[in-house]
């Protein structure tokens, strides 16, 4: 039994409860009447991974089906891995304390590029060969990844067996049925790979071979074994029959998002051109007020949290929204429950509504008003005016708020000086707004707090063609900000754009760049998101010896008629919609929200229905 | 209103819930309950319950004390102790429900088990006896105004001290309560520094809350 060998050290690390199972809610089955196992791992902490929300639906929709038992797994943290692999403790999932190891399948959700790194070390303690070509070729062991990066998963390509694009749901459960019925005849793990490939959404990147030109970008890819020439991702039609879980795995320790969620829309009908969230979750689908607040009101009785959030892309584009808001509150003040809303737009609320969140809402003021002057905001198509930024910034400082954080990028397509120097003078006039106000918060100055984050081009937006910033540029942009700022009462914090370089290189990357990711790992990258743990000199190192050219990636526009890394992989928005989205944003022009205005990005064709009638 | 004192235990895997968590964890266990438990009055209302000792990350017990109060005055303890029980973590558990009885301020000391395992026991065991029989034993107590050197020998009540197998377990009584409070680790800390150092101690269990006429707290 692995249980005690765990706790005969789980006192030596930081908060142990994470290591050793046995919250509330968490599933246990007898092992010997299960047909598949899932070890759903994420590459990060429990802390996070636990805050995660497709991991809780995933968990709860395999585990009611009585012959499949689906088991959670983290990345340990510095202190625990080290005396795992000193006293060989091999990774193991919390529910049966079992090593994952033994499991069928071994999945991983990616949700950031800078987990990368963990799925490999978390592969390695798990004592599984890392490049799925030296895994054993029985049928077990099948390593999976799904979540927004596999959009573009070619730098992972040779670490895993089978990527699953866009929503699990109902392809989960289809792979482990065709398992579960392979593993009775006897059949090969290449025999189930062959038939997976035929299920919609299921990606098998060994059937895939690319062939490049001779100036480094893809000539184009070639399907083996059978294999679609082009596979489309999974939705699910109809959000208020899908599945969602009547309980979560209620943690001992404090996790990043320790609250019940419930999600109440997918997709998004804004159309910011950075964001790639927007594009990849289409089409746009509700769930009913009755069924959001049955789900929020079930969840809140059966793990005993006293806050519930609301999960979306944007809460407040919900068709419903103020009877649906109106009727939670009524559940949740009655119970003492704290409604949390985040993703809110406050430009289209009523009074009254405005009245009863203020009510629950503790946390500061945030804007994610991403570009600094009108022009832009144009051309990312953040359609936010000045207009409705300061008339929310009055209604919060009458309201009693004195500060404001403002998120913004740095490095947009077209941006020039006068871009940065429009953040700060932003923030100037909002400080001007707050002390033209006479019933402002007594006796305090206001705060204004800018966050700067490099921008990183994504597959499957219209930016995706886009070069990033080089290091120069985003330096002297950097300079140009804080010189541009005169005033104590505004605070500029920058990411690190070492880190974005990463992600971008990692984002638009092709297949050649497994070997990197594989080097950096072997030099002793993880963790890259953490910034105590990041070492771009060794991601540096590793990019050099294997000859990968990061400016190719990073620093090059990508032609609209190149073959890109993921045009095999179609998530039913069409290129011709991302090029007519990146040509307008090059002449500073918006494109209206879904709902006023279908811009015909070829979801609802693919899809067979109107997203909006 | 009813003035609940509720006997529990947290034990096996509960052992890794740290004092902060297990506030969290209550805080949820009560709310999942459905019990009307009393909330405080004033500008940020929260339920009220509160745990007469913290019981330190590792340690086991099944004499931990909760107090609480439940609105309604016809509920009886059983109802209260069940409901509970129904949506308590693996390892936790309400052992008796009943009105508080005495102070908080009435808990004097409580009772621990632990063991120390060694490959020489025999050594142990006399290194263990020589330091229970030392005139004082200093350990370095951390407070919150620094490190503060303090003797522990007066207020340490040996109840036994046995070998069994490759382990020497010991049971002892050390101040708790509002005032000084000793954690038996303190002693473990002391036969490293004094002795060999060559054991591992394990197994730590708060077997009683008691007054200072050696009663059970209630």
């Amino acid at each position: 039994m692995l249980k005690n060998l765990i706790e005969k050290h789980l006192l030596e690390v930081q908060k142990p409860s994470r290591y050793i199972g046995g919250e509330v809610g968490s599933v246990i089955k007898d092992k010997s009447k299960i047909d598949v196992r899932f070890a759903f791992c994420f590459p990060d902490t429990y802390d996070i991974g636990m805050s995660h929300l497709g991991m809780k639906i995933l968990y709860s929709l395999t585990n009611e089906r009585e012959n499949y038992w689906c088991e959670r797994c983290f990345a340990p943290g510095e202190d625990f891995e080290k005396i795992m692999r000193e006293n060989g403790i091999p990774l193991y999932a919390l529910e049966s304390l079992d090593p994952v190891s033994e499991f069928d399948f071994i999945g991983f959700t990616m949700q950031y590029e800078l987990s990368y790194t963990n799925v490999l070390n978390m592969l390695d303690l798990a004592g599984i060969p890392i490049l799925a070509k030296e895994r054993s070729q029985e049928l077990r062991q099948i390593v999976v990844a799904g979540g927004p990066c596999v959009c573009n998963p070619e730098p992972l390509a040779d670490f895993f067996d089978i990527f699953i694009l866009g929503e699990g749901e109902e392809v989960n459960l289809e792979l482990m049925d065709l398992y579960a019925e392979l593993k009775k005849s006897g059949a090969s793990k290449d025999d189930f790979l062959r038939k997976a490939a035929r299920i919609e959404g299921v990606y098998v990147p060994k059937f895939y071979n690319f062939v490049y030109k001779s100036d480094r970008t893809i000539d184009h890819v070639e399907a083996a074994e059978g294999a679609p020439d082009i596979i489309q991702k999974r939705i699910i039609r109809d959000l208020d029959k899908v599945y969602y879980p009547d309980n979560f795995v209620v943690p001992f320790t404090e996790i990043v998002q320790d609250r019940v969620s419930v999600e109440v829309l997918r997709g998004c009908i804004r159309g910011c051109r950075f964001c790639q969230a927007g594009f990849i979750y289409r089409p746009f689908r509700e769930k009913h007020t009755d069924t959001i607040c049955k789900e929020a009101k079930c969840l809140c009785e059966n793990t005993g949290y006293d806050e519930v959030s609301l999960a979306s892309l944007s809460t407040s584009d919900h068709s419903e929204i103020d009877p649906m808001l109106t009727k939670l509150l009524d559940y949740t003040v009655k119970e003492r429950i704290n409604l949390s809303l985040p993703s809110l737009r406050v430009d289209n609320f009523s009074e009254s509504l405005l009245e009863k969140i203020k009510k629950v809402r503790k946390s500061g003021l945030t804007f994610a008003a991403e570009g600094g002057t009108q022009r832009l905001r144009d051309v990312i198509n953040k359609n936010v005016s000045e207009e409705e930024i300061m008339n929310t910034c009055k209604i919060a400082f009458e309201g009693g708020y004195s500060s404001v954080k403002l998120y913004f990028m740095m490095g947009l397509p077209t941006e020039t000086d006068e871009d940065i120097v429009g953040i700060a003078e932003l923030a100037e006039r909002i400080i001007d707004l707050y002390y033209s106000i006479e019933n402002r918060p007594k006796g305090r100055g206001v705060q204004i707090s800018i966050s700067c984050a490099t921008f990183v081009p994504k597959p499957f937006t219209p930016f995706q063609f886009e070069p990033q910033d080089t290091r120069e540029m985003i330096e002297h942009k950097q300079k140009l900000l804080l010189d541009s700022v005169k005033t104590k009462k505004i605070k500029v914090s920058y990411h690190n754009p070492d880190v974005s370089l990463l992600e971008v290189i990692l984002a638009k990357g092709d297949r050649r760049l497994c070997k990197a990711v594989y080097t950096a790992w072997k030099k002793g990258c993880k963790f890259d998101s953490w910034e105590e743990h990041f070492h771009f000199d060794k991601w540096l190192e590793a990019f050099k010896e294997c000859g990968i050219d990061t400016s190719f990636y990073a620093n090059r526009r990508f032609d609209y008629d190149e073959v890109l890394p993921w045009d095999h992989l179609d998530y039913l928005v069409s290129k011709e919609f991302l090029i007519r989205e990146n040509k307008t944003a090059h002449q500073s022009k918006t494109t209206p929200n879904c709902r006023l205005r279908c811009s015909g990005c070829g979801v609802n064709k693919k899809v067979g229905r109107e997203c909006f009638c | 209103m009813l003035r609940v004192r509720a006997t529990f235990k947290k034990t096996g895997r509960a052992k890794y819930i740290s004092h902060l968590d297990l506030n969290r964890c209550m805080l949820r266990t009560f709310r999942r309950s459905g019990l009307p438990i009393w909330y405080t009055e004033g500008f940020n209302p929260h339920p009220y319950y509160s745990f007469a000792l913290a019981l330190s990350l590792g340690f086991e017990s099944e004499c931990e004390i909760l107090d609480f109060n439940i609105t309604d005055d016809n509920m009886s303890m059983e109802e209260i102790r069940d409901r509970l029980n129904a949506v308590m973590p693996e390892g936790m558990g309400i052992i008796s429900v009943a009105e508080q009885v005495q102070k908080i301020t009435a808990i004097a000391k409580a009772e621990y088990s632990f063991s120390l395992s060694a490959d020489s026991p025999d050594e142990l065991l006399s290194e263990v006896e020589a330091l229970i029989a030392a005139p004082e034993i200093l350990i370095d107590k951390k407070t919150k105004k620094g490190i503060k050197t303090v003797d522990i020998k007066p207020d340490m009540e040996i109840i036994s001290c046995t070998r069994s197998g490759n382990s020497v377990d010991i049971v002892m009584r050390l101040p708790a309560g509002t005032l000084t409070n000793y954690n038996p680790t303190l002693f473990c800390d002391a036969l490293k520094k004094n002795g060999s150092g060559m054991f591992e101690a394990e197994r730590f269990v708060r077997r009683a809350i008691l007054c200072e006429d050696n009663s059970i707290f209630r």
